[in-house]
């Protein structure tokens, strides 16, 4: 076996970088020549779907696709404001409700075709709202089941149309722009949902961003290269990206990605928090800094099924009517708050490196986050007294707690099997409600079968689950209106059960509205105190967002966002002699 | 010869299609699809994902369903994955040779440690170093694969050896045909050693048993008399009859090259069928686990087939009508 | 293939070369011990398989001590321990000088039944006065390893013993009647059998476990995977066995049974199978670890016997992040729990071919 002992692999990187560099010097006209080259070395747990990004369904597709395909806005992660992107400006009417989008002049597709107006109606249009076409983005773009109007006013510009206000339209706009040329056959041939599949020469896959597709490997790797056409220019007026290509490494064991990463393979990796007091005694030694942007986006929960209604079918009750009696009671889900050990959770879990939740949104979300909801402290004796209250005691002494009927306080506590962090919150919860003695019978299931309980057959009592989540309250509405089809304890509702679940209606009715940022933020505010008070989902712990990066990039800007999100400005640095 | 072999397959055949359609309705009847999962997703409304059942036919009977699957596939046309999104043949493609690297190497590995460790066992018998190496089969017998990759995976993170998981560098790309071949070679080091280490032990008793008995035979005993030296009697005389049984075992063990492995690749990492059936059973993605099966099932066949042509080429006795 | 049945002096002959091999004795009295260890586990072991206490995460095993801070001698005892996170937020136990707890035989703890009969809660040793004694350290969640260790066996060693049971029986009756009656029966027996081993083992065994439905609590998992094993092991055997029928029921006894009138079913069951005891012992032996090591091999990818409960897989899966090995060892117990009763399994099968079957060595 050859080995190379540590430091000569490392001189035999810098050789090579050294002569690309060299390459470099004489090839590009820029003002940083030596910024350019090298690679940046990447993992992903699991494979793309496809590269198709209409159809995409899995942030493992878009881990790929948010290099090759851009918006016509863009989030920046730094100051989480809208910023032009494939549109240079946008002028918008005093109705809110239309809006003209001034496209960049000169961007190229990557196979050298001119990117225009017509990509842009092409897109919304004949991709997202064509009905042959299964794709999540149209969902985000109907209102009350109203798809905006997209007209093309001339080769730079395009004009959108709404039918109401829609607060989140330029968050919504970073949505990805596909080329009209490569892809309005398929389409015309009702082909597309196969096109652009993992078996597609990496060629054919063309988009505006900085990087393009050059292989892809079936559980090895995929290989994306720098875009020589890219418009984006630095601040210097160096011709973005600096990379020269980024290698994504498919490692299914976030173990082995990690070790991988500490064996210097991998160039950055997001550490969970027991891996910490692995990884950090070794930042000097392995050349890396680990970067802690605060909790994690998403929610993690333990949610009641508190579904009075009836089945079409059997014309019985989807949830027992005992059981939904107790759900529905908010002493009983206030006294289950009061036993959320989220202190041991973060310290077994994640050796101290999280954050307990209490409402919606994180932290991280910034602006719309509110800290002032109601906390509920562990705090078993407290439970027990609420429950002895609310008159749930046990009765006949055989050790479990009856209610004010006489009915011995059982039910099936579920969480997916999959997720093993999940799994030991659930067994968490479960030994403490046994403590206060409810019977709960644990019981980790495949995720499939998971979610046909939480959404089809309603069979189920109480779930541990997480959602993901981001910096806009909106994106949620599935889960808060109680339409939803994610309003896990009593989903799609003709009319809400309850005053809160009216008022919280409202609220999102309201706030999709309301263009004026404070007064949304006042609105969705009141959401988050609704949340915690009625205790519909209740929070457990979020993880430290943890990233760590070798310490060998130039305008690394980690946020909780993403730690690349600029790769087309961050570079190799050039260290030492 | 000829007519047995297109009997049995003939036999095989019906029973493969039964096993086939006893799976699919396994994997059918089971509750839930692979669409729920993707109901979990805010952003996806239930019109898309009944778009997507449209899409696949996942609303026909079953029967047309497993119908239409069988007819396509004597058209090559083995389904199309739900996971992936593309035909099933473009999922497997890959992994078919990445898996069938891992299990040659460790049979590479085995045969290339067990039969010379058997001979060296029965020449040395009972001395020391017999049994020694007898202690060790015995200990290398009860090894668990998965426990050993276990430690070895533990290992290697401390020591750097070896790579942990995966089969190539970052830099695969950028290699020369010798560095590849290498790059390979080490990353499966830990899964085929963890892969062989049983079969080793079990193989080389097996040798041993074989060279003790060929050595007891009366042909080497007159070649002993002859005064022949020790090492031509072993080597030539006795070896080529000790090894003659081996070669069914052979062919037995190429019937396992696409499935048996798939535990470990799971464990290691390892970019082969083992970890895409896992995800797949478990996403119920129906016709990349009947594709895979069946083509483990069909190489499980041909290499039976094969084992028990080579047994009657080698025996005379035995016959097949 | 001894096709005779035993006399009994054969029997002692065997017993006597059996014992002759000192190894196989040895692996056969650790068997024994092992398994009376599992069928009195909630006895020998100081916790009940679900006691947590979540201030000893990880906690490493206990250090017995004997003399006290001043260097007094006293009866064995543990200090209290209390974790700290460092820098690293690595955990750190330190000893509590003055909480000590005296560890003591027959000492009251959790209740259990013995033998799932009488109520006791009498436990072989543990630490006074709520003491956490974790003789070989603890879980995730401040579980006793080695009780989790000694629970796990209970189900690991069971599902091996009762899987090869019911596959035995399927496969003797199976293999008896092809064999017995030849012709078309056996035909299709055979082929059916033939059907079995056509599908790759382990794929089928991950197909079959998503059959399982999914509310199926933790007590009707264990006896689904039993199911599932012992539906996929039967037809090796129904072949082996059928090939010796075959070649039995041409023999004297069989045909006097027949003009005597007796029925198939007797005759299969009184005097054909009778004839394959010898081998059956030897196969049983031998394939009982292909059942551990299949509910170990579904266990350790989460499809097994799912937590609170313990089976040795399951108890092994922890073990799958290099991390948690790095900084908890112990949690690699269950592995060589695996290993050792596989190999003896191994070395009695193999000592008791020796034994029963001479002629046989090499198949």
């Amino acid at each position: 076996m050859t080995y190379f002992p540590r430091k000569l692999k490392v001189f035999i990187r810098h050789f090579f970088l050294t002569s690309f560099l060299l390459f470099f010097l004489s090839a590009v006209a820029a003002a940083n020549p030596a910024r350019y080259g090298g690679n940046l070395v990447l993992s992903s747990t699991s494979d793309p779907k496809s590269f198709n990004d209409i159809t995409a369904k899995e942030t493992s597709t878009t881990t790929v696709t948010k290099y090759i395909f851009e918006g016509l806005t863009t989030l920046n992660a730094l100051t989480v404001k809208v910023e032009p992107a494939l549109a240079e400006s946008w002028e918008v009417s005093e109705d809110g409700r239309t809006w003209i989008f001034h496209l960049r002049k000169g961007v190229l597709w990557n196979d050298g075709v001119s990117f225009t107006a017509d990509d842009v109606v092409f897109t919304f249009n004949d991709l997202i709202y064509n009905d042959d076409i299964p794709s999540s983005s149209r969902d985000v773009f109907t209102i009350e089941k109203k798809i905006f109007k997209v007209e093309k006013i001339d080769d730079l510009t395009v004009k959108f149309t709404l039918p109401v206000k829609f607060a989140p339209f330029l968050q919504g706009m970073s949505q990805s722009i596909l080329p009209k040329h490569k892809l309005a056959e398929a389409v015309a041939k009702k082909k597309f949902n196969f096109t652009w599949g993992l078996d597609t020469p990496p060629s054919q896959i063309v988009g505006t961003g900085p990087f393009k597709l050059a292989s892809y490997r079936p559980g090895e790797r995929f290989v994306l290269v720098r875009n020589p056409l890219y418009w984006k220019k630095s601040k210097e007026g160096d011709r973005l990206p600096y990379l020269d290509r980024i290698v994504y490494l498919i490692v299914q064991s976030q173990d082995t990605a990690m070790l991988k990463f500490l064996d210097g393979e991998v160039d950055a990796i997001s550490l969970r928090g027991f891996e910490y007091p692995l990884a950090k005694p070794q930042e000097k030694s392995g050349d890396f800094t680990i970067y802690d942007s605060g909790p994690d986006f998403g929610s993690s929960f333990l949610v009641f099924n508190q579904n009075t209604g009836l089945n079409p079918k059997t014309k019985k009750p989807f949830q027992n009517p005992i059981k939904a009696k107790w759900f529905l009671d908010i002493h009983f889900r206030q006294a289950v708050a009061h036993s959320i050990d989220k202190a041991k959770m973060i310290e077994i879990l994640m050796n101290g490196l999280g954050y307990p939740q209490n409402s919606d949104m994180s932290k991280s979300a910034g602006f719309f986050y509110n800290p002032h909801v109601e906390i509920y402290n562990y705090d078993l004796a407290q439970a027990k007294k609420i429950l002895r209250e609310a008159g749930y005691y046990d009765r006949n002494g055989d050790g479990w707690i009856e209610d004010p009927d006489g009915h011995t306080v059982e039910f099936n506590l579920a969480t997916n099997s999959g997720n093993s962090e999940r799994v030991q919150i659930a067994a968490i919860i479960r030994h403490d409600l046994q403590s206060l003695g409810m019977k709960v019978n644990f019981l980790p299931l495949e995720f499939n079968t998971l979610v046909t309980k939480l959404n089809s057959t309603f069979d189920w009592d109480a779930i541990v689950l997480g959602l993901t989540g981001g910096i806009e309250p909106h994106f949620g509405m599935n889960v808060w209106h109680s339409s939803g089809g994610l309003h896990m304890w009593y989903p799609m509702q003709k009319n809400p059960a309850t005053a809160w679940e009216k008022r919280v209606d409202e609220i999102f009715t309201l706030g999709v509205q309301e263009l004026d940022e404070n007064k949304r933020k006042i609105l969705y505010d009141e959401f988050q105190v609704i949340v915690s008070q009625k205790l519909p989902l209740i929070y457990t712990v979020l993880n430290s967002s943890l990233d760590a990066v070798r310490n060998k990039f130039g305008n690394l800007k980690p946020t909780s966002l993403g730690t690349f999100h600029n790769v087309e400005e961050i570079y190799i640095l050039k260290d030492g002699p | 010869m000829l007519r047995y072999i297109f009997r049995r397959l003939l036999i095989t055949i019906p029973l493969l299609l039964i096993m086939s359609f006893f799976l699919f309705m396994v994997m059918k009847l089971t509750p839930g699809n692979f669409y729920d999962s993707l109901k979990l997703n805010p952003q996806i409304s239930p019109e898309t994902i009944e778009r997507y059942i449209k899409l696949y036919q996942l609303d026909k009977p079953l029967l047309v369903q497993y119908f239409s699957w069988l007819t396509n596939l004597f058209h090559w046309e083995f389904g199309y994955s739900f996971f992936y999104n593309i035909p099933v043949a473009h999922v497997i493609g890959g992994r078919v040779w990445n898996t069938f690297v891992l299990s040659l190497a460790s049979l590479v590995l085995t045969w290339g440690v067990a039969i010379p460790l058997g001979i060296f066992a029965a020449v040395h018998r009972n001395k020391f170093s017999d049994r020694l190496i007898q202690l060790c089969s015995y200990v290398a017998l009860s090894s668990p694969s998965f426990f050993v990759a276990m430690l070895l995976l533990y290992f290697a993170s401390q020591s750097h050896l070896f790579p942990l998981g995966g089969m190539h560098s970052a830099n695969y790309d950028q290699m020369n045909f010798l560095e590849r071949f290498i790059d390979v070679l080490r990353h499966a080091a830990i899964p085929a050693t963890a892969l062989s280490i049983a079969s080793i032990g079990a193989l080389q008793r097996i040798m041993r048993g074989n060279m003790l008995e060929t050595l007891g035979q009366q042909y080497i005993l007159t070649a002993r008399a002859k005064g022949l030296p020790e090492d031509r009697v072993i080597y030539s005389h006795a070896l080529r009859n000790a090894i003659n049984p081996l070669v069914t075992i052979f062919g037995y063990e190429l019937s396992g090259l696409l499935s048996g492995a798939a535990l470990l690749e799971i464990i290691c990492n390892w970019p082969g069928l083992g970890a895409l059936m896992l995800t797949a059973v478990q996403s119920k993605d129906v016709y990349l686990v009947m594709t895979t099966s069946l083509m483990g099932s069909v190489l499980l066949i041909l290499g039976n087939l094969f084992a028990d042509i080579l047994l009657a080429r080698l025996d005379p006795r035995i016959r097949y009508e | 293939m001894n096709k005779k049945p035993l006399s009994q002096s054969q029997w002692t002959r065997a017993r006597l070369k059996f014992s002759a091999n000192r190894l196989a004795v040895f692996c056969l009295v650790l068997l024994a011990i092992i398994h009376g260890a599992a069928l009195f586990a909630d006895f020998l072991a100081p916790y009940a398989f679900s006691n947590e206490d979540r201030t000893f995460s990880y906690a490493p095993p206990s250090k017995i001590h004997l003399r006290d801070e001043h260097g007094r001698w006293r009866s064995p005892f543990i200090y209290g321990r209390t974790i700290t996170f460092n820098e690293f937020h690595k955990r750190e136990y330190k000893d509590q000088i003055e909480q000590k707890y005296s560890l003591q035989f027959f000492i009251k703890g959790d209740p259990y039944k013995i033998l799932w009969l009488i109520p006791c809660s009498l436990h072989f040793f543990g630490a006074k006065d709520d003491g956490r004694f974790y003789l070989l350290g603890a879980d995730a969640r401040g579980r006793d390893m080695f009780s989790r260790l000694l629970h796990g066996a209970k189900v690991s060693l069971s599902i091996g013993i009762i899987g090869v049971l019911i596959s035995f029986t399927i496969g003797l009756l199976v293999g008896g009647a092809a064999g017995y009656y030849g012709g078309t029966v056996d035909d299709v027996l055979m082929r059916m059998c033939e059907m079995f081993m056509l599908f790759p083992g382990f794929y089928l065994l991950l197909a079959l476990r998503a059959v399982v439905p999914a509310n199926f609590n933790s007590v009707q998992v264990y006896f689904a995977i039993i199911v599932i094993l012992s539906f996929i092991g039967w037809a090796s055997l129904a072949r082996v066995i059928r090939g010796m029928c075959l070649s039995l029921r041409e023999r004297e006894f069989v045909l006097a049974a027949k003009t005597m009138g007796l029925s198939d079913l007797t005759i299969i069951v009184r005097h054909i199978l009778p004839h394959t005891l010898s081998y059956s012992l030897i196969a049983v032996m031998l394939s009982i670890p292909g059942y551990i090591l299949a509910e170990s091999s579904l266990s350790l990818i989460g499809l097994g016997i799912q937590d609170p409960y313990a089976s040795w897989g399951n108890l092994l899966a922890e073990a799958m992040g290099i991390v948690k090995i790095k900084f908890a060892p112990w949690i690699l117990w269950p592995g060589f729990f695996i290993f050792i009763t596989v190999m003896c399994f191994n070395v009695v099968g193999d000592a008791l071919r020796d034994a029963l079957d001479p002629k046989s060595r090499r198949t």
